[in-house]
């Protein structure tokens, strides 16, 4: 007996936090057999089974792949753009004051306005294949990046770039050799932010004007009812959103192997 | 004999956006010769490592000129090394790769880097911790990676800012009487910046008094003390002497602060 | 000199100004003298200006700006209502703590926006399915931040306070509160982001007013200066807001908040 509970007091956190999203997860299934539902309501529900059985049929009639692969595409490209102009934009902006100023109004403004809204003037100028996607999904994630970039080339020790510029470096050597790597923990903090942003933004952008890509998916089954297909759109988006955040942070700790424990606050 | 380093009305003044300017140096005149060991002890502000950094070549001054070799200091160069009070190392890198850093911007071959960078670990005593980050070393282990880092490059002077000063009590006169040998095999030209009068006489040739700010030299001490030094010359009567002469040219400057 | 002087000084503050005024001007002037107008996909910054002074200061988007500002009131006060307490809740009891923060977790880290096509169709189209979204999207910063902000709590102020008599009220009020404070006020300018992203998806997707509604429907009607009137309509209250928010935070928070932590 006295193992059962060490087990448990050992394991607490996971044992509570698993168990309750397991037992909402046991209620919903359960629920319409519980309880009576009101006629309408049943057009709108549908239960985790049904969800995996959605998602089993979709895949088998070979109808979820290509939405899978478009929203892919344009996930990555867009993100992949952000990474590109956002990182050496950060470093830029953070190395020289006067671009700094000069840039400044403009990314506040930009990063304070839901980037969603340009939305339908991308719709309009590329139209609703994947590109009007790929536009929005990069100038959300581009702020992110590029701020926390700025960020960490502001707080550079100033004895660092000093040590370095004593044995005759120049300002790209200085970049290279203390500028980026003091940098990498606030860029893996906006990487984890700009793929949040980024996923927000192909969801949001195949619902407004596209015919293809899992977003689009979700959008014509909620309109045909079809719940069960909605929720295989969302597990979907919130897997792949779980697993980047995981694999950011896994390649978080491998970086950051010269870091005193304590200092790891991200 | 023309002096090896020279510094010639050297004057420098902080301009600050809120404040009024100060004047860190004014006119400060300045000779080394080389194989010299040189300190410079002096009040607070006095502007003593403002100067070290204007030979490193981080600084330039107002007016005045300074020379290395007969040739102006205009910027960083790989002559002249420093050691820096904060150490400096860089957390990502092993002990290794820092002492390597020098080398690393000269252009050196890897593996010519790597021999050179074991040759002056073994040298400051750290055989055993190539492979250490930074925040693995104590205070005293740091200074010695930073010291074997700036004698990497063979640098023709070794400009120390208060390197021992965030040492505690006991690492520090260790490494004082370690920095002395070293010194004894290598017999580099060092320009040494400290607060401890104790340490300045311990260590050096001769020893520069510099003036509350602005800064200028006030007074040149010779140190007669024979050398190799060690350590229970510090206990002597001799060596208190020295102290007392320093303190006295040290203490109006204090007091004219106050 | 004095010009010189000022202008150095200010450095930053005129180079700032000077690049928005010249994007603006190179922007006018791109479209005047170089780049044929074609009105159905371009438009210049004279034709925004004119588009704007007919649109809000005579037009609807100023009804369409209130309309939206409350379905956004609406669900940013119940995700106050809401997040605060249940993350009050999680940071005071350990156990609740354990329980709710993998499915919070979850949720916050999904793009809830996903779900906002079948929030629409059961609910329909109105102020209430606006406000469930607006709600859905902006609770969580505001769980999680007063979670880390109770947590963070120092024992020792609260063993200060308990050794000299007080009960549990003094202790929410002296201590609890004021220390989690600013990571509340942190949360909410996240949550006012998160909250505009719930508004405008929630109008362009089935609306009838709304400044998300009205951007979509110059959209469709390839009236491009309006489109832009009622971006810039928006952008103006988004800056307005997310600013007032950090000058709130700076002075009621002690530490930085520099980073964009969610």
């Amino acid at each position: 007996m006295k193992r059962l509970a060490n087990f448990y007091t050992e394991r607490e956190p996971s044992i509570l936090g698993g168990g309750f999203i397991l037992l909402l997860i046991l209620l919903w299934e359960l629920m319409p057999r519980l309880l009576a539902l009101p006629q309408g309501f049943s057009l709108f529900f549908t239960t985790p089974w049904q969800v995996i059985e959605a998602c089993y049929q979709l895949f088998v009639e070979n109808k979820i792949q290509e939405h899978f692969y478009v929203s892919s595409i344009e996930f990555l490209a867009g993100l992949g753009l952000a990474i590109v102009v956002g990182l050496p934009a950060g470093l830029i902006t953070g190395r020289s004051r006067n671009i700094d100023a000069m840039v400044d109004p403009f990314v506040t403004i930009f990063n304070a306005t839901p980037r969603l809204i340009f939305l339908p003037l991308f719709i309009l100028w590329f139209g609703i294949g994947i590109w009007s996607k790929i536009v929005i999904v990069f100038i959300g994630a581009v702020f992110p990046l590029l701020i926390n970039t700025y960020e960490g080339v502001k707080n550079v020790d100033r004895v660092l770039v000093n040590v370095v510029r004593s044995f005759g470096a120049n300002e790209w050597q200085v970049m290279k050799i203390v500028v980026l790597p003091y940098s990498v923990p606030y860029i893996i903090v906006g990487l984890r932010l700009a793929i949040g942003r980024a996923i927000l933004g192909v969801v949001v952008g195949e619902f407004f004007g596209a015919s293809k890509g899992l977003g689009f998916m979700i959008a014509t089954a909620a309109t045909n009812y079809k719940v069960d297909v909605v929720f295989v759109g969302v597990a979907i988006f919130m897997g792949l959103s779980l697993v980047l955040t995981m694999a950011v942070k896994k390649f978080e700790s491998k970086l950051s192997r010269w870091r005193p424990e304590e200092a790891k606050t991200f | 004999m023309a002096p090896f380093i020279s510094a010639h009305d050297v004057s420098l003044v902080f301009k600050s956006k809120d404040r009024d300017p100060v004047t860190a140096l004014n006119r400060l005149n300045l000779e080394i010769t080389k194989g010299e060991f040189v300190s410079i002890v002096g009040p607070s502000g006095c502007g003593k490592s403002t100067f070290l950094n204007m030979l490193l070549g981080l600084l330039r001054p107002d007016s005045g000129q300074m020379q290395m070799n007969g040739t102006a200091i205009t910027g960083p160069g790989q002559e002249r090394a420093m050691v820096f009070q904060e150490f400096g190392l860089l957390p990502w890198r092993t002990v290794t790769a820092n002492v390597e850093l020098g080398l690393e911007l000269k252009g050196i071959a890897a593996g010519k880097r790597t021999e050179r960078a074991m040759e002056l670990i073994k040298l400051v005593g750290l055989q055993g911790f190539e492979r250490h980050y930074p925040h693995e070393l104590s205070g005293g282990m740091k200074q010695r990676v930073g010291l074997a880092r700036a004698l990497a490059t063979e640098p023709e002077i070794l400009l120390m800012d208060e390197p021992f000063a965030a040492l505690d009590a006991q690492t520090r006169d260790l490494m004082q009487s370690e920095l002395l040998q070293i010194w004894e095999r290598t017999r580099k030209t060092v320009l040494f910046v400290t607060h401890s009068i104790e340490e300045a006489a311990y260590l050096s040739d001769r020893v520069i008094v510099m003036t509350a700010r602005p800064g200028r030299a006030k007074e040149t001490l010779k140190i007669q003390l024979p050398r190799p030094r060690d350590y229970e010359m510090r206990l002597t009567p001799e060596f208190n002497e020295i102290k007392s002469q320093i303190w006295e040219v040290l203490k109006e400057e204090l007091i004219s602060r106050v | 000199m004095k010009p010189k002087e000022y202008f150095a000084e200010h450095r930053r503050l005129w180079l700032g100004l000077g690049s928005v005024l010249f994007v603006i001007a190179a922007w006018e002037a791109l479209l005047t003298y170089v780049i044929p107008l074609n009105p159905f996909f371009f438009t210049k910054p004279s034709l925004i200006a004119v588009a704007f002074k007919e649109q809000v200061i005579y037009g609807a988007l100023w009804n369409d700006l209130a309309v939206s500002s409350k379905a956004f009131l609406w669900g940013f006060s119940l995700a106050i209502l809401f997040g605060i307490p249940v993350g009050a809740l999680m940071g005071w009891r350990r156990k609740a703590g354990y329980t709710l923060d993998p499915f919070f977790t979850a949720l916050y880290a999904s793009p809830l926006v996903a779900l906002a096509p079948l929030i629409i169709v059961v609910f329909g189209v109105g102020l209430f399915a606006k406000s469930v979204l607006v709600f859905a999207l902006s609770v969580f910063p505001f769980i999680f931040n007063t979670f880390a902000g109770v947590r963070s709590t120092d024992r020792l102020l609260i063993n200060v306070v308990r050794s000299f008599g007080g009960g549990e009220k003094d202790l929410y009020l002296k201590v609890i509160f004021p220390s989690t404070l600013p990571y509340i006020v942190a949360g909410a300018r996240i949550a006012l982001g998160r909250g505009l992203v719930g508004i405008i998806v929630g109008e362009f997707y089935a609306a009838s007013e709304g400044i998300g509604y009205a951007i979509s429907r110059f959209g469709d009607t390839y009236r491009l200066p309006e489109m832009f009137a009622a971006i810039f309509l928006l952008m103006i209250a988004a800056v307005a807001l997310t600013e007032g928010m950090r000058k709130l935070e700076s002075v009621l928070a002690p530490w930085k908040t520099t980073q964009e932590t969610r």
